[in-house]
């Protein structure tokens, strides 16, 4: 009974009709409905041999409005953007390049359908120069003693592709880069963040584009080991040289304190002393260890990146805008 | 459930915000209801009411209103770093919705699971963490490598 009411053509109307697939109307039927077990067996086994469906791009996804989510950009950092500069900055070459092919393989003439759009090359260098230069003085003038290795070490760690990449996908600019592929490559993001900063800094100044470098890239440092960055081979060495130049005495390593020697976790203190005064100690699981690490706390205290240094001042500039009016109107 | 069987996390913030600028960290809201059904009734009144001062207070999130043919009225809020939250709305008031949406602005994007510890720090300790040796006088001079 169920079954021969089950199927209807489209010829016969009946009361009520919803459809299962293109061509195939049912009636409602409140018995069990016989296709439903082999249909929903077919569709699991379907989507257990595809595997899960290619992610896709927000843009692509519903409820997006490009021009809205960029004023949106804009506003959230709490900087003004021009928009022309950055809808470039998010326009990277690889999807100009793949947006032509496209255009082409579509048979559309070249003429009529020229992309309006620029790249970000020229912005994405403007930007790396700008960030890498402000970072080495924010770098130098935070610790006056670090030498130019170490500096360079820290600010090519922090514009490195994990950190960049890290605090770009945390600021939407995912969401809004043009880009071939998704999803968008490590140096593909690393360079639309940069172009950026590029497009920051030619919309509002130098200023303002360091402010905000320094609010989210100087940030990633926080909690940050010196060492963690700077790859250091030979502690002791570097120790001996900074010491050399600082026309200190030479660091002379003695056993401070030991403890399970025969066991299977010693414990050695190795303390380094220059002219009999103590500069560090270190502890490790062999001697040799110990005085490594001991170079390295002497190190980090010289170039004062210790855990308990004083704090960066993160403090928006507020009073800087009223002294020189003030200056002004005392002076004139 | 017990503290083991449910997932848990520890205190954080995206990208250490709050430390240079506060970013608000919701960044999309999507109002999805419908325009007869009855459950979406305080979701047509907030939007007469309410949404356009929302948008205007939060310059930083996108706001899409889009009226389907829905059962269930929803609030889809998506934050920056990749989460995004669904709430129904069903039968709720236009005052309830307001308060709903901005716990929602001022949530950051991270889970509601119980967070282990709360505090955080990347400091924790100034004068030098204790361990045993320390302020502890030596019972032998300082030994000097041997040569053997």
């Amino acid at each position: 009974m169920a079954a021969c009411r089950a199927l209807v053509s489209r010829a016969v109307l009946p009361l009520h009709f919803h459809h299962v697939c293109r061509g195939v109307m049912l009636t409602h039927i409140r018995e069990k409905k016989r296709w439903m077990k082999a249909y929903t067996l077919i569709m699991e086994r379907k989507r257990k041999m595809e595997g899960p469906p290619p992610p896709k791009p927000r843009s692509q996804q519903p409820n997006f409005d490009y021009h809205a989510e960029v004023e949106a950009f804009s506003a959230r950092l709490q900087e003004s953007f021009s928009v022309e500069l950055l809808k470039t900055a998010f326009v990277n070459t690889c999807y100009l390049r793949s947006e032509e092919e496209r255009r082409r393989a579509l048979g559309l003439d070249l003429e009529t359908t020229t992309l309006n759009l620029k790249d970000n090359g020229k912005l994405c260098v403007h930007g790396q120069q700008f960030t890498k230069g402000f970072l080495s003085d924010w770098c130098r003038g935070s610790f006056p003693s670090l030498p130019e290795e170490g500096v360079a070490a820290v600010v090519g760690h922090l514009t490195g592709s994990e950190v960049m990449c890290h605090v770009a996908q945390n600021l939407a600019v995912e969401d809004l880069t043009m880009s071939a592929e998704f999803p968008v490559p490590d140096e593909t993001l690393q360079g639309t963040f940069f172009a950026v900063i590029g497009a920051l800094e030619q919309s509002s100044g130098p200023v303002r584009a360091g402010l905000f470098i320094r609010d989210f890239l100087v940030t990633q440092l926080i909690g940050k080991d010196l060492f963690d960055m700077w790859k250091v081979v030979d502690p002791m060495g570097l120790l001996v040289k900074e010491l050399t130049l600082k026309g200190i005495a030479l660091p002379e390593p003695r056993l401070i304190r030991s403890a399970g020697a025969s066991t299977v976790l010693p414990l050695y203190f190795v303390g380094l002393y220059s002219d009999r005064k103590l500069l560090a100690q270190g502890p490790g699981e062999t001697v040799l260890a110990a005085e490594e690490e001991a170079a390295r706390v002497a190190l980090r205290k010289l170039y004062g990146f210790t855990e308990n240094r004083r704090p960066w001042d993160f403090t928006a500039p507020r009073e800087q805008l009223q002294k020189p009016s003030a200056q002004a109107l005392t002076s004139g | 459930m017990t503290a083991r069987g449910t997932p848990s996390r520890f205190l954080q913030s995206i990208l250490q915000n709050g430390v240079g600028r506060y970013v608000c960290q919701l960044k999309r809201i999507s109002l999805i209801f419908s325009k007869k059904g009855q459950g979406s009734l305080g979701v047509r009144d907030f939007i007469e009411e309410g949404v356009v001062d929302f948008a205007k207070n939060s310059p930083g999130t996108v706001v899409y209103i889009s009226p389907q043919s829905c059962r269930i009225p929803k609030i889809v809020a998506e934050y920056l770093n990749g989460n995004v939250k669904e709430e129904t709305v069903t039968n709720k008031t236009s005052q309830e919705i307001a308060e709903l949406i901005t716990k929602l602005s001022n949530q950051s994007g991270l889970e509601i699971i119980r967070i282990r510890k709360p505090f955080h720090t990347d400091s924790p300790s100034i004068q030098g963490q204790w361990h045993p040796f320390t302020n502890r006088p030596p019972s032998i001079d300082p030994v000097g490598p041997q040569a053997k």
